[in-house]
């Protein structure tokens, strides 16, 4: 007799909470306890079965891929429904079926053969895509259709014969069995026999086990896996009530834990008069064996080919058409590349994937989408002579082994981005090319983070929202597993309600939790493109967004050989086109060039670069970015590529600037310890900043051809032991020395290129980038006004915010005009010759689609008069109305019994009445404004046509446009600051290194990266009113104030001015303390975006407050309420 | 015929088996599956105890319990200083209830065992690592 058994229905954590176990351990496990298969039945779905297969392959034990799938009623004929109550058979409701649950019966599907894969794939695919709403019900006649290679259990307890057992209806279970088993080949099904150690258990087994032997069927024994140890049912329990919305118990409210990965002595013993359904576990797998996923093996879609050609002659000869038109006079250098990229492209199979790639490309182009490639595909001269990518790689001494290794026969990856706002017409032509069924887009598995699983713990726990928003807001974004740590270590979370010890329990599950799979989220904009039904291939299903996504998520899509198209959306691409579009618009069609076609080399771009003027600069605008900007000093587009490299967590941990900032200098020497590297590292003075300089160098040190140089870069750059890396360095010392290199010069070599392959940056893809760079910097160097106002029309774009935008364009003495409802457009326009920005009307709180149709559509005919007029001919709804009054788009229109327009709250008084009076009559009294206002509060600022000061008109644009358009919020409190001795950004520049300064700003970004020491250093990017601030705040420093800097969003900062060539120019912070901006009265103003919720502004501590008040007490609140308007009579 | 040959006439279906239920260990399988079928069997463990006037059938005492660990169950008890050995074990089930509330919290595995003098309910209380006699049955 066997001693062993396999589990057949088991639940990986991509059961979606439903599941606890981790697929690594899972399969650990199994080989721990020397089971020989295992399976893996998640509900509905494969989204872990490539990974999964990999890993069973791994450790040795035979995959077997399955699902549990929702099937209908196979007992009666009709629906469940159909029958009286009393004979219905319940189905407790579980999560992890989405709209399936409660509506069907469980069944188990093993995949015997890759015919049972792909069966597997369409059933599920044809389930999931009848609807977006319609429930993921199997209908037996596709059971029956897609049964070919597949294997069935007839299900857990939820399985309709088990539950018919349960309700004491053997009949009813007989006919399910009986109508279940003929949708299957003969001896593929299986009676299953769950034994959860309940009361009820022995009879529902003993029940299945007489229905099976009657209509001779066999029985196997499952253990409905949910959850790895025994004590991880806490987990699961967890997951499941938060999947369920539900607090603890659950959905399931299980009699008790035993649901877990049980040893095979275990199950034996479970079974211990039934050991034939133990030996069947055996037997399913040994049918199993046979199963292999064809990885390793490239899938193409069609490219359409004249007939005669094959794929490598039409891209041949496209190359050589486009090299000529990107080459005058033709180089030699590019005519040997083309050959040789085109023959290694030929040999790998792969010139149909470019020829795929070049088909979208030409249609973007086409249709005058922008559009450029991006990644290690630069560095492919082939692509560049496709129009694929931007950047010249002759010139920038880019490899094309760094983007195909001959050695590693590895699906190219060609990332293209497309103007944002146009890619959906390059999806939709993507659909029509290749067809609908055989296009998808690409899951992402979205995981939790510590807040995230914070919030499903504590929501399990049953806390009330506001309790579990209190415990997971203001958590760092770090993994689950570090929240013990950084609460104790993390000053920002001193006093954290989770060190709490009542909330030990949900800390400790939190934990637990890391990682886990909670649902399937949709790529940014990767597709599939097959030549077969993509639902052959991997099982798709609706995503929320409304467009079919695949189960699988990139890695997985890859693994299966399937071409992968990252159709990107770029908003800097978007932003370009419409500043191109604004400036053309003003000064005409021919006096614009096209950005992207410039001649890279004007120096008033790299004066405003080096300058680090270069908020809204693509991959340039960073605090970062414009520290190494001053120190760089860039003057060539050569130095945009390194500047972009540089500044990026690889470089930087491996401190590469320095180095290559003192040599650029000449503050230090350029040194190479062998002469072969001198004209290979003379782009970086002798440092290796990008991959490409490693295979270089091993080529001219070591004799490595570059497929090997790469190999040996991917190597170096992986996690290795001592041991590999003893046997590559010995490799490579082997081969210096036998190119006559000297031995310690060899060693000190490899010392270097260790050191820094794994931080080199693709220079390809720097280069690329850099292309889009300069094109935004000649935009904003020389029509600055279409440049701010196209970033706004497409935020959220780049690493500012659009209120530093506008406060940007307005120091460069660009004018911000507030929107105005005679004025604005819906979008953002640029005025007055180029000088001025009207702010638009789409991004106001409040505003909908149809009102801003309705305002742009009456301006056409003739211009507002008054509040009556604007609401009689827009209809405006209260709340868009109130927001166009607050934020002055109503400003002076209409007149009063005073002689002069109304003010903002004189409006506000009136705007009720006025919208009752229109709701009543259809008409609001004559055209002209003639009902007598109500008493309002005195006018606060009788100088300024709203009536209200500088500081609640600031407020209420901050609350509704995000925005400060009247002037820098810290423009309120100037002379504070001069008493305070402020020194301003603006002077910082003039002031002497090493000076100690106070300065005073509002927070834009706070960032603490990683570094090379372990060591916590924040970075903080502030603004005052005359530019932006840069402060370093060291971890010393970070621990005394960082709860300071969490919980505030301004600050007076006391440290040391850092003003010199080599460390560019910042604050070191040595105190960080709060500051409050107050208007004149001494009322904190809000500078945060808030979400009004009336006349009377956001509820102090509510949503859209800021954030100093999330972190006060109820009690305390009220102190920092904002100006407010009066409440309507 | 003897006086129990009525008894001992009965099929072995799930409504009746002989009666020798002690004789070997292969007659112990029907004997389990003819208590697991009969409704007049209640599980010690669900009945509620009154505290007052516990039900004679509801007991709650501590118990040393003699393990076979071949066998995965309980061999034998003591109970008041007597031993009883088990003959059969008729059924075994487990809870856990309640684990996020230390005032309601549950855990125990259970095994319904035929020894002298009756049934016996025992429970191994997983919190408290004891063991304890739940249930008597006659």
């Amino acid at each position: 007799m066997s001693t062993r058994f396999v589990h057949l229905h088991t639940h990986s954590n991509f059961s979606f909470m439903d599941g606890a176990c981790p697929l690594v351990e899972l399969v650990e496990r199994a080989a721990e306890l020397e089971m020989p298969a295992l399976a893996l039945t998640d509900h509905q779905g494969m989204t872990g079965a490539v990974r999964f297969y990999r890993a069973c392959k791994d450790a040795g034990i035979a995959p077997i891929i399955g699902c549990e799938i929702v099937v209908e009623s196979a007992g009666v004929l009709g629906e469940e429904t159909d029958l009286p109550l009393e004979s219905r058979l319940t189905v407790p409701a579980s999560v992890g079926f989405g709209r399936a649950a409660a509506s069907g019966f469980h069944l188990t599907l093993l995949a015997r053969d890759f015919a049972g894969y792909r069966n597997l794939c369409r059933l599920l695919s044809r389930t999931h895509l009848r609807g977006p709403e319609v429930p993921s019900i199997v209908a037996l006649k596709d059971l029956e259709r897609f049964s070919e290679g597949l294997i069935a259990l007839s299900g857990c307890a939820n399985g309709e014969a088990a539950l018919a057992i349960a309700h004491a209806r053997p009949g009813r279970a007989r006919s399910a069995l009986l109508r279940l088993a003929s949708c299957f080949e003969p001896g593929a099904f299986f009676v299953e026999l769950v034994h959860p150690l309940t009361a009820e258990g022995p009879r529902i087994v003993g029940g299945l086990v007489e229905a099976a032997d009657d209509l001779g069927l066999p029985v196997v024994a499952t253990n409905d896996v949910h959850y790895l140890r025994a004590a991880d049912h806490r987990l699961h329990d967890v997951l499941a009530s938060a999947g369920a919305r539900m607090a603890l118990p659950g959905p399931h409210d299980r009699p008790n834990a035993e649901l877990w990965f049980k040893p095979a002595t275990e199950m034996r013993r479970l079974f211990a008069g039934c050991e034939r359904a133990c030996d069947a576990t055996l037997e399913i797998a040994s049918m199993c064996m046979g199963f292999e996923l064809p990885l390793g093996r490239f899938h193409f879609p069609g490219a359409e080919l004249p007939s005669g050609e094959s794929a490598y002659s039409v891209l041949a000869k496209e190359s050589w058409r486009g090299l000529e038109s990107r080459y005058r006079p033709m180089p030699p250098e590019a005519l040997r590349r083309l050959q040789h990229e085109l023959a290694l492209i030929d040999q790998m199979g792969f010139a149909e994937y470019f020829l795929v790639v070049k088909e979208i490309v030409d249609f973007a182009r086409r249709k005058g989408i922008r559009c450029s490639g991006r990644g290690s595909a630069g560095d492919s001269i082939v692509s560049f002579a496709l129009g694929i990518t931007d950047a010249d790689p002759i010139e920038h001494g880019l490899l094309f082994e760094r983007f195909l290794n001959p050695e590693r026969r590895q699906m190219p990856d060609i990332d293209v981005d497309f103007d944002s706002a146009r890619r959906d017409e390059v999806i939709d032509f993507i659909y029509r090319r290749f067809g609908h069924e055989h296009v998808a887009m690409v899951a992402t598995v979205q995981t939790t983070t510590a807040r995230s699983a914070v919030r499903i713990a504590a929501r399990a726990f049953g806390l009330p929202i506001t309790e579990v928003n209190a415990l997971s807001r203001h958590l760092p974004w770090v993994s689950a597993r570090k929240i013990r740590e950084v609460l104790e270590t993390y000053p920002e979370c001193r006093g954290h309600p989770l060190r709490e010890p009542r909330y030990a329990k949900i800390l400790e599950i939190a934990e637990r939790l890391d990682r886990t799979p909670t649902h399937l989220g949709t790529h940014l904009g990767g597709f599939i493109i097959t030549r077969d039904p993509v639902a052959s291939w991997t099982p798709l299903q609706w995503a929320a967004k409304g467009v079919v996504v695949s189960q699988y998520d990139k890695d997985d899509v890859e693994a299966l050989g399937l071409v992968k198209m990252d159709i990107l959306g770029l908003r800097m691409h978007s932003a370009i086109s419409t500043a191109v579009e604004l400036a053309r618009a003003r000064v005409g069609q021919g006096a614009v060039p096209e950005p992207f076609e410039l001649p890279k080399d004007d120096p008033r771009v790299y004066e405003m670069i080096a300058a680090a003027d270069t908020v809204g600069m693509f991959q340039l605008e960073s605090s970062g970015q414009r520290n190494l900007s001053t120190r760089l000093k860039p003057s060539r587009f050569e130095d945009i590529v390194a500047q972009i490299s540089l500044f990026r967590p690889g470089p930087l941990e491996a401190e590469m600037i320095t180095p290559f900032i003192r040599r650029r200098h000449g503050i230090e020497p350029v040194s190479v310890p062998h002469e072969g590297m001198r004209e290979v590292l003379a782009d970086s003075y002798g440092v290796i900043v990008y991959q490409e300089q490693v295979l270089l160098v091993a080529r001219e040190v070591a004799g490595f051809s570059l497929a090997e140089a790469d190999s040996l870069r991917r190597a170096m750059t992986k996690d290795r032991s001592r041991e590999q890396m003893e046997r590559i360095r010995a490799h490579f010392l082997e081969k210096a020395l036998a190119r006559g290199v000297d031995a310690q010069v060899a060693a000190e070599v490899f010392r270097q290129l260790e050191g820094f392959a794994a931080y080199g940056f693709n220079k390809a893809h720097a280069a690329c980038f850099a292309v889009v760079s300069y094109a935004s910097a000649w935009l904003r160097t020389y029509y600055p006004a279409e440049f701010a106002c196209a970033i706004l029309n497409h935020e959220p774009m780049g690493f500012y915010t659009p209120r530093l935008i506008v406060n940007d364009a307005r120091r460069h003495g660009i004018e911000i005009l507030a929107p105005h409802v005679n004025e604005s457009a819906a979008e953002h326009t640029v005025v007055h010759e180029g000088t001025a920005i009207r702010i638009g009307l789409k991004d106001l709180y409040a505003m909908t689609g149809r009102l801003v149709d309705a305002i742009t559509r009456e301006q056409a005919v003739r211009p507002f008069r008054d509040l009556a007029d604007f609401l009689r001919r827009t209809r405006a709804e209260l709340p868009a109305a109130e927001s166009l009054i607050r934020v002055g788009a109503l400003d002076g229109l209409g007149i009063t019994e005073a002689g002069r327009p109304p003010t903002r709250d004189e409006m506000l008084v009136l705007l009720p009445e006025l919208k009752a009076v229109i709701a009543r009559e259809g008409v609001a009294g004559d055209d002209t404004l003639c009902l007598a206002p109500g008493p309002t509060t005195a006018v606060e600022d009788p100088t300024h046509v709203s009536g209200w000061s500088l500081a609640r008109r600031l407020s209420a644009e901050l609350e509704i446009a995000g925005l400060s358009l009247s002037a820098h919020p810290l423009d309120l409190t100037a002379a504070d600051l001069v008493a305070r001795g402020v020194t301003f950004a603006r002077d910082l520049r003039d002031t002497l290194d090493r000076t100690k300064v106070r300065v005073c700003g509002v927070r834009e970004r706070a960032q603490t990266p990683r570094t090379r020491s372990g060591r916590r250093t924040c970075f903080l990017t502030l603004e005052d009113a005359t530019g932006l601030l840069d402060v370093v705040v060291f971890e010393d420093v970070l621990d005394r104030t960082g709860d300071v800097i969490v919980k505030h969003r301004a600050y007076l900062i006391d440290g040391t001015l850092q003003n010199n060539p080599e460390r560019g120019l910042a604050i070191v912070a040595e105190d960080v303390s709060p500051y409050v901006v107050r208007s004149e009265d001494g009322t904190p103003v809000r500078i945060r975006r808030g979400v009004p919720s009336g006349p009377m502004g956001p509820t102090p501590g509510g949503p859209g407050a800021p954030e100093e008040e999330s972190w006060t007490e109820a009690s305390t609140r009220q102190d920092l309420a904002c100006p407010r308007s009066p409440r309507p009579s | 015929m003897g006086r129990n040959s009525e008894i001992k006439g009965f099929s072995a279906t799930r409504y009746g088996q002989t009666l020798d239920l002690f004789e070997s260990h292969a007659s112990r399988l029907p004997v389990l599956l003819e208590l697991l079928a009969s409704p007049w069997v209640m599980r010690a463990s669900e009945i509620v105890c009154r505290d007052a006037s516990p039900t004679p059938k509801c007991v709650a005492e501590d118990v040393v319990v003699e393990w076979d660990p071949d066998r995965g169950c309980p061999r034998a008890f003591v109970r008041a200083g007597r031993r009883f050995r088990i003959d059969a074990v008729l059924q075994s089930w487990s809870s856990e209830r309640a684990w996020w509330d230390p005032r309601r919290h549950v855990s125990r595995r259970y095994w319904r065992v035929l020894a002298r003098g009756g049934v016996y309910d025992l429970a191994f209380d997983r919190t408290s690592s004891t063991w304890r006699l739940v249930g008597i049955h006659d």
